[in-house]
C-alpha cells in the first residue's frame, strides 16, 4: 500500500502548493513539479508497469484521478490567477481616447487626376473607350479639318498659341477635338470614344481662366444617333458624377464643327434650380459644348455623311473638379501649393 | 450686342412678352441674353448672338424676325418711301468704280444735297445712346440707326470734299465726283475721322476718290470728306465687302469697329438697297434736302435665294424624336421660307438671302429642332451593339505608377507645359533644342518644358516659403515641413532638329529635406525600386551617371551624387541630387546661409517604362522550412560599391542565401581612415528542409572567407 500512501501525501503536497502559488510562473513551476515530463505523479504513472495486472489497475486508477484532480486544480487557479492579473491591468491602464491619432503622412492624387478618373470610369462602363492625342497639334487638325477655315470669324472663340517657326503651322492645341478628326480616319464607325487631356489658350488668366486646361471630348458615332440618345447619355454622366438626380437643358448654340449645335446646361448643384449667385439667378450651369457630327468633319475624315451621324462634346474637366469640390480659383490646380493638393 | 427692348416692340403690333420673359424666350430658342437692364424708360437686352447669325441678328429687324418666329406673330418693316427729286441725277454727280467685284460684290450709293446738318432729334439721340453709341449729327447718326435697324454699316460723305477726275474747283458742283473701290497702293496713308494715321498696304481695301483713299472700306471713314455743320450734299454709301477682305484688313491695322465687325461675319448683299432708301429716306425727314434720282448700284452677280431638299425622315432620325410634316411646314411658315413640295417624304425649302447660315439639310433640322424646342427631344438610350471598349494601356500604367507614388507618400502636382526664358537660361538648355511660342502670353511662357524637374523645383520653393507659416495655423504640417515629396506626370517638349520634334511623358518627382544626408538619395532610390518593381520591371540597375558632352543635363545634377538607372544598356532615367548651382540660382539655398538642405529628383522616361513594363506577374511557392538570419559586418575601403559585396555573397552563398539586407553603412569614429563599415543581414533558407546550424555556418564561412580573399577586405567577426 506503499503507493497509495505516496499518492495522498502527493496529493496532499501538490495542492497545498498550488493553494499558496503566488503567480503563474511558480504555477507553471508546481505543474512542471508533478506533471511535468520528470514529475512525480508521472514518474509513478510510468513505473507502473513494473507492477502485477491488478495492482497496476487499480493503483493505475488510483494515479490517473490523481493527476485530473491536480491538472484540474492547476487549471482553477490559473483561472484564478489570471483574472487578477487581468484586474490589475484594467485598474492601471487608461487610453486618452481624445488625444490626437499618430500622423500617417500619405501621399495625394491631383483633384484633376480623381476627377479626370471618375469620368473615364462612368464613360467605359456605357462602352466608351478612352483615347488620347497630342498636344502640339497642326492647323489642319485644330481648325481646317473641323470645318474653320482661315479669317473666318470662328476662328476668334480659340485663341491660339501658336509654336515658332509660325510657317510650320504647329500649334498648342485648342481643345481636344481634333482627336475626333484623328480617330475617325483610323477607326470607321460605329465608335464610341471619350478623349480627355490637356487644351491651351492665348487667354490671360484668371480665377476662371488658365493657358492649360483639362478638356473631355466625347464622340459617338452609328447608324442612327440622334441628339435624344446624346441627352440620355450625358443625363446618366451627371447623375451619376455627381451622384444626384439632375436635369439638363439643351439651348441653340454654334460650333463649326457641329450642326446643329448646343450648349448643355445643367440644374444648378447650390440652388436645385431655384436660382441663386453661382449660377446668376438663373438656376442652370452651363456645362458643355455640344451637337451633332456636321457633314463637314465626316468629309473630311473620308466619310460618306449619309452614311454615319452622331454626338459631339467638349466639356471643362477643371470646371467639373471645381463643382464637385467647391474651388473657387482654376489656378489652384496648377500651383503645385502642398496646402491645396494635401486636401485630396 | 445690346438692343433696346421698346426698339424690337416698335416692329409689333402686338405687345411683346415682357423683358426678362422675352430673354428667357431667346435663350433657350435663339442665342443667350447675358443681362436685361433697365434704362429709363426702355430695357436693354445684351445678348450673345450666335457668330453664324451675325448676318442676320446684328440688327433689331433680325431679333424682331427671331420674335416673330418663337411667337408666331406678324412683323411690320418699318417703311421707306422716298421722293426722288427730278431735276438731279444721281449719276450726274458721282461715278463709282468697283477695281475688284470679289473684294466688293455690291457698292449702292444715293446723293442728297441741300441738308442741314444739325443735332438729332432726341428719339433718335435716345436709341443711339440704349445701344452704346454716342450722337454726332443727324446725318452720322442717321448711318449709325440704320445699322442698328438693319445690320447694314453705312458710311456719308461729305459730296463736295471728294475729288473728281478734273481738277476745276470753280466748277465743283455739278462736276462729276468720283469713288473708286480699289485696294490701297503701298505707302498711302489715311487720317480716320477720329484722327488716328494708318499706313495701308496692297492689303487693305479702300473707298478713294479720283486721288487718294477717303476711307477704308467696312472700317472707317477718313478725316477729309467728314460731314461737318457746313455739308450741303451728302453721298451715301451702303455697300457690301468680302468677310475675309475686311477681317484681314481689320488685323492689320488693329482696328475693330461696328461695321468691320459687322462685314466679317457676312452679310447679305440684297441689303444694301433696303438700308440705303432707308437712311435717304429719314435724312429726308429729319436733315431736310433733295434725293438725286436713282440710285447708284454696282451689283454684278445677283444673289438669289438657294433651296434645300429636306429629307423628312432624316428630321426625325437626327432629332431623335417624330415632328409632323404639318408641325415642319409651319416652323418654316413662321420663318417666312417659302416651302415647295417635293415629295411626300421630303419637302424644298427655299432660304432667303439674308440666312447665310443656312445651307444644308442638317442647318435646317437644327431651325426646327431649336424652334419646336430642344425641351422636347426625350432622353433615349442608344440601341447599339455591346462592345466592350478598347482598353487603354497608357492609361492603366499612368494610373499604376501614380497610385504606387501616392502610396509612398508622394503628392501629385500640374504644373503649366511652360518654362521661362530664366529657367531655360538656368538650366542651360540650348535655344535650338527648344519649342519656343511665337505668341506667350508672358516671358514666364516663352518655351514649352523639356523636363518637368524645373517647375517641380519652383513647386519646392513656393511651398519652402509656404509651409512654417501654415504650420502655426495647423498641426498637420508639421511633418510635412521637414520634408517635401513630390511628383508629376506629363507631357514634354523638345526638338532635336528643326523638324524633329518630341512630345512624350516623363514621370519625375522628388524629394526635398532639410537634413542633407546620403539617406535621402537612397529613400528616392527604394521608391524608384518599389516603382520598377510594381510595374514588373525586374532586370533595372543603377550606373554610375557619364554626362554626354552634348547633354544640359551636366548642370542639372550633382555628378558624383547622380545615376542613370537602366534596363540592359538602355538607359530609361536618372537618379540623382540636384547641383548645390542650380539650387542657389533657383533662390533655393544659399551657398553662405547655414539652410542647406538637398532635393533629389528622379526623373524617367516614361514612355521606355512602360515599353518594359508587364503585368504578368508569377508567384513564387513560399519555402515551409523555417529561415535564418547570420549577421556580417565587412570593413572596406570608400571606394568599394556595395553592389561589388552584394554580389560576392549572392555568388558564393548560391541558392541557399534567401536575402541580403544592408543594414548599416558608417564611417567616423572607431574606423579607420579612408574605410567604410557595412553591415548585412543574410537570411538562409532552403525549399526542401530546415537548414542545420552547421550546414549554415558552413556557407557563412565561405561566404567570409570569399569577402577577404580581396585586398584591404575585412570582415568584422
Amino acid at each position: 500500500m506503499e503507493y497509495m500512501v505516496k499518492l495522498k501525501l502527493l496529493k496532499k503536497g501538490a495542492q497545498k502548493e498550488i493553494k499558496k502559488a503566488k503567480d503563474l510562473k511558480e504555477l507553471d513551476r508546481i505543474f512542471r513539479k508533478y506533471l511535468g515530463k520528470r514529475g512525480k505523479i508521472t514518474q509513478i504513472l510510468r513505473s507502473l508497469k513494473k507492477l502485477k495486472k491488478e495492482k497496476r489497475v487499480k493503483i493505475g486508477k488510483e494515479a490517473n484521478l490523481l493527476k485530473k484532480i491536480i491538472e484540474e486544480n492547476i487549471r482553477e487557479k490559473a483561472e484564478k490567477l489570471k483574472e487578477k492579473v487581468r484586474a490589475e491591468i484594467f485598474k492601471k491602464e487608461r487610453i486618452d481616447v481624445t488625444a490626437p491619432g499618430k500622423k500617417v503622412l500619405p501621399g495625394h492624387l491631383h483633384p484633376l487626376t480623381q476627377v479626370q478618373r471618375r469620368v473615364e470610369e462612368i464613360f467605359q462602363s456605357m462602352g466608351f473607350s478612352v483615347i488620347e492625342g497630342p498636344e502640339i497639334e497642326t492647323e489642319w487638325y485644330n481648325f481646317d479639318a473641323l470645318n474653320i477655315p482661315k479669317e473666318h470669324p470662328a476662328r476668334d472663340f480659340w485663341d491660339t498659341l501658336w509654336l515658332k517657326p509660325k510657317n510650320q503651322k504647329l500649334l498648342l492645341r485648342t481643345h481636344t477635338s481634333p482627336v475626333q478628326v484623328r480617330y475617325m480616319e483610323k477607326n470607321p464607325p460605329p465608335l464610341r470614344i471619350i478623349v480627355p487631356g490637356r487644351v491651351f489658350r492665348h487667354e490671360a488668366t484668371d480665377a476662371s481662366h488658365e493657358v492649360n486646361f483639362y478638356q473631355i471630348e466625347g464622340l459617338m458615332v452609328d447608324k442612327d444617333i440622334s441628339i435624344a440618345n446624346f441627352k440620355a447619355i450625358i443625363q446618366k454622366l451627371f447623375k451619376r458624377f455627381f451622384e444626384k438626380s439632375i436635369k439638363i437643358r439643351l439651348r441653340p448654340s454654334y460650333f463649326p464643327f457641329t450642326e446643329p449645335s448646343f450648349e448643355v446646361d445643367m440644374t444648378c448643384l447650390t440652388c436645385g434650380g431655384k436660382g441663386c449667385s453661382a449660377c446668376q439667378r438663373t438656376g442652370w450651369m452651363e456645362m458643355m459644348g455640344a451637337g451633332m457630327v456636321h457633314p463637314n468633319v465626316f468629309k473630311a475624315v473620308g466619310l460618306n455623311p449619309r452614311d454615319w451621324q452622331g454626338f459631339a462634346f467638349g466639356m471643362g474637366l477643371d470646371r467639373l473638379a471645381m463643382m464637385r469640390y467647391k474651388i473657387n480659383d482654376i489656378r489652384l490646380f496648377y500651383g503645385g501649393d502642398l496646402r491645396f493638393l494635401k486636401q485630396f | 450686342m445690346v438692343f433696346s427692348y421698346n426698339w424690337i416692340q416698335s416692329f409689333f403690333k402686338k405687345k411683346l412678352l415682357k423683358p426678362k420673359e422675352f430673354a428667357e424666350l431667346l435663350t433657350t430658342h435663339s442665342f443667350e441674353v447675358s443681362e436685361v437692364k433697365r434704362v429709363g424708360k426702355d430695357f436693354v437686352l445684351d445678348v450673345d448672338v450666335l457668330p453664324n447669325r451675325g448676318p442676320d441678328c446684328f440688327s433689331h429687324i433680325g431679333i424682331a424676325r427671331e420674335c416673330a418666329a418663337l411667337t408666331k406673330s406678324k412683323i411690320k418693316y418699318p417703311k421707306s418711301k422716298i421722293i426722288e427729286d427730278k431735276g438731279l441725277k444721281a449719276k450726274d454727280f458721282i461715278k463709282v468704280e468697283v477695281k475688284d467685284q470679289k473684294a466688293c460684290p455690291r457698292y449702292t450709293a444715293r446723293v442728297i444735297s441741300g441738308v442741314k446738318v444739325a443735332p438729332s432729334p432726341k428719339w433718335l439721340k435716345e436709341k443711339l445712346k440704349v445701344c452704346g453709341i454716342r450722337p454726332i449729327n443727324n446725318i452720322v447718326d442717321i448711318a449709325n440707326f440704320v445699322m442698328l435697324e438693319t445690320g447694314q454699316p453705312l458710311h456719308a460723305f461729305d459730296g463736295e470734299k471728294l475729288e473728281g477726275p478734273k481738277v476745276k474747283p470753280s466748277a465743283s458742283y455739278g462736276a462729276s465726283k468720283k469713288i473708286i473701290v480699289r485696294f490701297a497702293k503701298k505707302r498711302e496713308r489715311i487720317v480716320t475721322l477720329d484722327e488716328e494715321k494708318y499706313d495701308l498696304n496692297d492689303n487693305i481695301l479702300v473707298i478713294a476718290d479720283a486721288k487718294k483713299p477717303v476711307a477704308i472700306a467696312g472700317i472707317k471713314g477718313g478725316i477729309i470728306p467728314e460731314i461737318d455743320r457746313e455739308t450741303k450734299i451728302v453721298v451715301l454709301e451702303s455697300a457690301n465687302f468680302n468677310p475675309q477682305v475686311i477681317r484681314r484688313g481689320s488685323k492689320k491695322l488693329g482696328l475693330k469697329t461696328d461695321a468691320s465687325w459687322r462685314f466679317e461675319h457676312g452679310i447679305d448683299p440684297n441689303l444694301t438697297e433696303f438700308a440705303i432708301n432707308r437712311a435717304a429716306f429719314l435724312v429726308q425727314k429729319i436733315a431736310g434736302g433733295k434725293i438725286a434720282q436713282g440710285l447708284i448700284d454696282f451689283y454684278p452677280k445677283k444673289v438669289y435665294p438657294k433651296k434645300i431638299k429636306l429629307n423628312l425622315a432624316y428630321v426625325d432620325r437626327l432629332l431623335g424624336v417624330k415632328i409632323s410634316k404639318k408641325e415642319i411646314k409651319n416652323i418654316f411658315r413662321r420663318l417666312n421660307f417659302p416651302l415647295y413640295e417635293n415629295s411626300s417624304r421630303s419637302i424644298l425649302v427655299e432660304v432667303p438671302t439674308f440666312r447665310l447660315d443656312l445651307s444644308l439639310p442638317e442647318d435646317l433640322i437644327e431651325e426646327i429642332g431649336r424652334i419646336s424646342g430642344f425641351q422636347k427631344i426625350p432622353a433615349i438610350l442608344p440601341l447599339v451593339s455591346l462592345i466592350p471598349p478598347k482598353r487603354n494601356i497608357d492609361r492603366f500604367w499612368e494610373n499604376l505608377s501614380r497610385d504606387i507614388l501616392k502610396e509612398a507618400g508622394f503628392s501629385e502636382v500640374y504644373n503649366y507645359s511652360f518654362i521661362s526664358q530664366k529657367m531655360a537660361t538656368i538650366f542651360e538648355y540650348r535655344p535650338k533644342n527648344l519649342m519656343e511660342i511665337e505668341n506667350p502670353m508672358s516671358l514666364e511662357q516663352k518655351y514649352l518644358r523639356p523636363s518637368l524637374i524645373p517647375n517641380l523645383l519652383k513647386n519646392v520653393k513656393e511651398n519652402m516659403k509656404n509651409l512654417p507659416a501654415s504650420r502655426l495655423r495647423s498641426g498637420q504640417w508639421q511633418a510635412g515641413f521637414k520634408e517635401i515629396k513630390i511628383f508629376e506626370l506629363g507631357k514634354i517638349f523638345r526638338k532635336d532638329t528643326p523638324s524633329k520634334i518630341f512630345e512624350k511623358r516623363s514621370l519625375t518627382g522628388l524629394i526635398f529635406k532639410k537634413e542633407k544626408k546620403a539617406e535621402n538619395f537612397y529613400e528616392l532610390k527604394g521608391i524608384c525600386d518599389l516603382l520598377l518593381e510594381k510595374m514588373g520591371i525586374s532586370n533595372f540597375w543603377y550606373d554610375t551617371y557619364k554626362p554626354t558632352p552634348e547633354d544640359s543635363k551636366i548642370s542639372i545634377w550633382d555628378p558624383k551624387k547622380c545615376a542613370e538607372i537602366k534596363v540592359d544598356h538602355q538607359e530609361i532615367g536618372f537618379l540623382g541630387e540636384v547641383s548645390l548651382k542650380i539650387l542657389e540660382d533657383l533662390k533655393i539655398f544659399s551657398a553662405k546661409g547655414k539652410q542647406i538642405g538637398n532635393v533629389v529628383v528622379f526623373d524617367f522616361d516614361f514612355e521606355k517604362l512602360q515599353k518594359l513594363a508587364c503585368e504578368e506577374h508569377e508567384f513564387l511557392p513560399i519555402s515551409k522550412y523555417p529561415a535564418a538570419i547570420r549577421d556580417l559586418a565587412v570593413l572596406v575601403p570608400l571606394e568599394v560599391r556595395v553592389e561589388e559585396i552584394l554580389n560576392k555573397i549572392e555568388i558564393t552563398g548560391g541558392s541557399l542565401v534567401r536575402d541580403v539586407d544592408l543594414f548599416d553603412i558608417y564611417t567616423g569614429e572607431e574606423i579607420p581612415e579612408g574605410k567604410k563599415n557595412l553591415a548585412f543581414h543574410i537570411i538562409y533558407q532552403s525549399d526542401i528542409k530546415t537548414l542545420s546550424s552547421r550546414e549554415i555556418d558552413k556557407i557563412h564561412q565561405k561566404i567570409i572567407k570569399a569577402l577577404e580573399k580581396e585586398k584591404e577586405w575585412e570582415v568584422r567577426k
